[in-house]
């Protein structure tokens, strides 16, 4: 079932600069998207309009069948979780209590559903301990994740992630990591913008590439990344382990997905030395 | 209302008016404000307009400094209407309308042609403490930095399904806290790292810090400033044969 | 042979001996007893988990701690022979350069040349010296093109640049940068670190990097240091480092080809040397 559609979109800021030009994008029930590109090319425009942020200057976007013309961004966000980068710019309550539970108010949530929703969620995201501290106490990755709670509180279809590994260490993108896991297997449907193609190698999502306001590729990441043409045109980096596959004089038929995958490849090139 | 606004904000432009000494420009500005106030005829301020108008061609601002116009037109027909209902005539309602007006694009005239780096320097010149001066450039220049800051959180609230637009007046007021606060921590937060950057390179080391720039005025400048005082010395002295004030 | 094994010179140019510093309104210290040498001509990655004390042992190297930040502060900083805590800042400002995570944060004029003079005014240099070192400057960050423009007509990564002009510019010995490229995408990432490995080799800039993303700086540092709760906690080649078995449980973003590298080596394949880069690994496992 296609829940967002992007058909023949384009967008032009009021200044008069041209930000999408001709998108056309369905996203499926349940996909696992991720968005790449340089800054500028256009997709945190593409995303403002997943929730009616944004409305298309020409063509339309419909998110569950509605054109997002015919509705409210805050109607839309009901079905639509998007987190942005900066946690800073959204945070403002006293609580961590009440800045989760900020959104449900605002969808007219019954209290007994905030209160259950409230708990589940500070304990998924292991903020238990600061529910009553006032949110500007936490540290940045904590912060990162309170802006995960607040919107999976109130269990959107679609979940939009805005560069959600940005300044974080590498046991915050192996919690990330988790969490996106239990996101794929309860069926949400997520969308990821990010830069971090190590990241998203192991995950191996749909990729789609924009470049100057337009999509120029859409399609599955292992082969949208083999083709350094287009990823140098749209300067995109290639992964490290692609890279390394790429060099090899000799090599598997796919490409390593992970460390592991490569590891057990090259172990089986040669007998195994002895110990030491 | 950012459209609006622009008739206020400096755009870099290459033209015989821009390249006088700030300074002098400043003077000329100052020349149409004082002229304007002094105007006694609707014929006087639509000469003086007029003038303004020729020198924003010429400064190729004539754009912006609309801009600056019909940003002011509300108030110049606020100003006409309670004249107007004090009584005070027809004409005189038009006048001070007028005015209004003349005064404000000879404002804008200054503002959309001069940089806050030379205003920063004019600031300088005329001896004003350092740290106000730099106060009043940082203010200037993260302006568009903290209104992309207030959009990107109206944006991240609308999206945890905030209407701002909706419901009685109080509440629409208590709309405005999720914006303002975190608003204001981010500014805290930009004015700390600030503050860190400026002691990183120096800030306040010497009490007489030297300038990439020099205002240096020319035999141009000095010659623009001679004929426009001579010009503004005649308008006002006409202006003041046939009504004298008091 | 890469850069990196040609060694920076053995000349200790920034030296912190047994440094502890707590802010006034925390119960723990920020920084716990580091010792730490840098030499001239290096170039040192910083890692760590997020609120491992990074970021405060940077502001001690600077001198922003103790002059800006007042706290309990033990132990020494030597910079280019220079005690911090006894030098005032202005001095200190030509010897440590400090460029910060968000670029917006440090340009304060309105083009790109006043504000690459910011510091050089701040220090009274005549007029025609400082149109030379501006120039230079803003030749070597690549943004001569851009010396009239403003803030806000830059992107993000000509932003960086600027700031980074506006610090080179002072002709510090060493720079000090706070995840420079955090908020940049990766071919712009590239290209600034790209400039500093420049920097590092054609001017003998000495300098200390806090960053998370290793796979970029990697390719072109002498040593990494990793901290934890405040402390040192490793410390020596990239290579040897990223082979550590515990360098993943302090939170190092480790680049895949290092992870690839170490997990064969308990194997017990050994490759030649821990990679900098993807295809030095494709060639050694060609070699196997």
């Amino acid at each position: 079932m296609t829940l967002i559609e992007f058909r023949d979109v384009s967008y032009v800021h009021p200044g008069g600069a041209a930000a999408l030009s001709g998108v056309s994008l369905a996203v499926e029930s349940g996909e696992t998207v991720a968005v790449v590109g340089e800054n500028g090319a256009g997709k945190t425009t593409l995303v403002r309009h997943t929730n009616g942020l944004l409305r298309p200057t020409s063509g339309s976007v419909t998110v569950g069948g509605v054109d997002t013309r015919k509705t409210t961004a805050a109607a839309l966000s009901r079905r639509v979780g998007v987190a942005f980068q900066n946690p800073d710019h959204q945070i403002f309550s006293e609580s961590v209590e009440s800045e989760v539970t900020f959104a449900m108010k605002n969808f007219g949530f019954d209290d007994a559903l905030v209160s259950r929703r409230l708990d589940w969620a500070l304990n998924f995201f292991g903020l238990e301990e600061y529910r009553r501290s006032s949110p500007l106490v936490l540290s940045g990755g904590e912060k990162k994740r309170l802006t995960l709670a607040c919107i999976l509180a109130w269990d959107p279809e679609v979940v939009v992630l805005d560069e959600p590994t940005v300044g974080q260490d590498a046991l915050q993108k192996e919690k990330l990591a988790q969490i996106l896991g239990m996101l794929r297997s309860a069926g949400k449907t997520v969308i990821l913008v990010s830069h971090d193609v190590e990241f998203l190698w192991p995950i191996q999502p749909r990729l789609v590439v924009m470049s100057g306001g337009r999509v120029v590729a859409d399609g599955e990441m292992a082969t949208i990344m083999s083709d350094r043409g287009l990823l140098e045109g749209a300067r995109v980096t290639q992964p490290q382990l692609l890279r390394t596959y790429a060099g090899l004089s000799r090599r598997p038929a796919r490409p390593f997905l992970d460390v592991l995958g490569a590891r057990d490849w090259v172990s089986g090139l040669r007998p195994r030395e002895g110990e030491g | 209302m950012y459209w609006l606004s622009g008739g206020f904000v400096f755009k870099r432009v290459v033209s015989p008016f821009n390249r006088l000494d700030p300074r002098v420009r400043l003077l000329i500005a100052a020349e149409f404000f004082l002229l304007s106030l002094m105007a006694q005829t609707i014929w006087q301020i639509v000469l003086l307009v007029g003038a303004i108008l020729a020198i924003s061609a010429v400064a190729r601002s004539l754009r912006r400094i609309g801009r600056a116009v019909a940003f002011s037109g509300v108030f110049a027909l606020f100003i006409f209407g309670v004249n107007f209902v004090l009584g005070l005539g027809l004409l005189h309602a038009i006048l001070y309308a007028a005015r209004f007006l003349a005064i404000i694009s000879s404002t804008s005239v200054f503002f959309v042609t001069t940089s806050p780096d030379e205003l920063e320097q004019i600031m300088k010149w005329m001896g004003f403490p350092r740290d106000v001066v730099f106060a009043f450039v940082t203010a200037v220049r993260f302006i568009p930095v903290v209104m992309l800051d207030a959009s990107q959180i109206m944006d991240a609230q609308k999206s945890r399904g905030l209407e701002f637009e909706k419901g009685s007046l109080l509440k629409r007021a208590k709309n405005l806290v999720p914006i303002l606060v975190p608003l204001v921590v981010n500014s805290v937060v930009r004015s700390g790292e600030l503050a860190e950057a400026m002691e990183s390179r120096a800030y306040g080391s010497t009490p007489r810090p030297t300038s990439l720039y020099a205002m240096r005025a020319t035999w141009y400048d000095w010659a623009a400033c001679v004929l426009s005082l001579a010009l503004a010395t005649a308008a006002g002295l006409y202006i003041y044969h046939h009504f004298p004030f008091g | 042979m890469s850069a990196r094994t040609s060694g920076p010179g053995r000349k200790t140019l920034a030296s912190v001996e047994r440094l502890s510093f707590r802010y006034p309104d925390s119960a723990r210290a920020a920084v716990r007893d580091v010792t730490l040498e840098v030499g001239e001509g290096e170039v040192v990655l910083l890692a760590g988990p997020s609120g491992c004390g990074k970021s405060t042992l940077l502001r001690c190297i600077n001198g922003l701690i103790p002059h800006m930040y007042h706290g309990e502060y033990q132990g020494r900083v030597v910079v280019g022979g220079l005690e911090v805590a006894k030098t005032p800042m202005s001095t200190l400002s030509e010897n440590v350069g400090f460029l910060f995570q968000n670029p917006e944060n440090q340009i304060f004029m309105f083009s790109v040349e006043r504000d690459v003079a910011f510091g050089l005014q701040n220090l009274s240099v005549p007029r025609e010296e400082m149109r030379t070192r501006v120039d230079e400057a803003m030749r070597l960050l690549g943004v001569s093109n851009l010396a009239t423009r403003a803030p806000h007509e830059l992107s993000d990564g000509q932003k960086q640049r600027t700031a980074l002009a506006g610090v080179v510019a002072m002709r510090p010995r060493l720079v000090i940068l706070d995840e420079p490229t955090s908020l940049l995408d990766p071919k712009t990432a590239l290209e600034v670190a790209e400039l500093i490995g420049r920097l590092n080799r054609e001017l003998g800039i000495t300098f200390i990097i806090v960053e998370h993303r290793l796979e970029l700086l990697v390719p072109l540092a002498h040593r990494l240091v990793v901290m934890e709760g405040g402390s040192k906690v490793l410390d020596g080649a990239p290579e040897e480092v990223l082979s550590d078995p515990r360098v993943e449980s302090y939170g190092v973003n480790v680049p895949p080809i290092s992870r690839l590298y170490t997990s064969l080596a308990r194997d017990g394949i050994r490759l030649p040397r821990n990679p900098s880069t993807p295809e030095e690994l494709a060639q050694e496992i060609n070699d196997l």
